[in-house]
């Protein structure tokens, strides 16, 4: 991830597990060939993160 | 189109043919085929994309063809998703795992890592993801993600 961040010169920048990425996943994306589904607002996408423990100023939508 | 229930219906009906024609053939409906199923013109299609981009679902290409219908990626991407007999794409690692996710079928992602460029092939079965050693990074805060989407 340093390296990357070095290559690309970014600042580093959030990072979670493959299982909070496959958690992230399955909340984002598991109803979407419903018919009754919907997007998110910015609250509801917000507690989604949460749930996966994506908190703080960098997972922040405001 | 009339009512604004109607149009509701109409992006609905939309946004489902289009997840069946990209699941069942791995790839996205032009804008002439979407028109020709839903017996509409290409521009009340073409606005009801729009409509459908707002939420970022879709995102469509300078020339007015979609490119993303998310989790998929309308066009081959380093994150191909191997599922069901079909090759897909996902946007990133978070999208390509949103295929699965979606269709709740098993799935192998052959990957690589983003700093070594590695292979590292993720595999679903079961309704999980297999162990596998490694961690995904996000460079854009949240807030900013779709300022320049292809970058983040």
């Amino acid at each position: 991830m340093s390296r990357w961040c070095r290559q690309w010169k970014r600042e580093q920048g959030g990072s979670f597990s493959l299982q909070q990425g496959w958690d992230l996943a399955r909340l984002w994306y598991g109803d979407r060939l419903s018919p009754k589904w919907r997007p998110f607002n910015a609250q509801e996408a917000q507690e989604v993160f949460a749930k996966v423990g994506l908190t703080g100023d960098f997972w922040s939508l405001d | 189109m009339g009512t604004a229930t109607e149009q509701a219906e109409f992006d609905n009906s939309l946004r489902l043919y289009t997840y069946g024609q990209v699941v069942d053939s791995g790839r996205a409906p032009t804008m002439a085929e979407a028109a020709a199923e839903m017996s509409s013109s290409e521009a009340a299609v073409r606005a009801a994309y729009v409509r459908l981009s707002e939420s970022h679902a879709f995102m469509l290409t300078e020339s007015g063809e979609l490119w993303r219908v998310a989790p998929f990626s309308a066009i081959p991407t380093a994150f191909p998703v191997q599922s069901g007999g079909h090759t897909y794409y996902g946007n990133c690692i978070w999208d390509a795992l949103g295929i699965p996710a979606m269709l709740g079928q098993d799935a192998t992602i052959p990957a690589s890592c983003g700093c070594c460029n590695l292979e590292m092939t993720l595999r679903v079965k079961a309704g999980s993801l297999l162990p596998h050693e490694g961690l995904i990074h996000v460079a854009v805060p949240a807030r900013r993600w779709y300022e320049d989407v292809v970058f983040t």
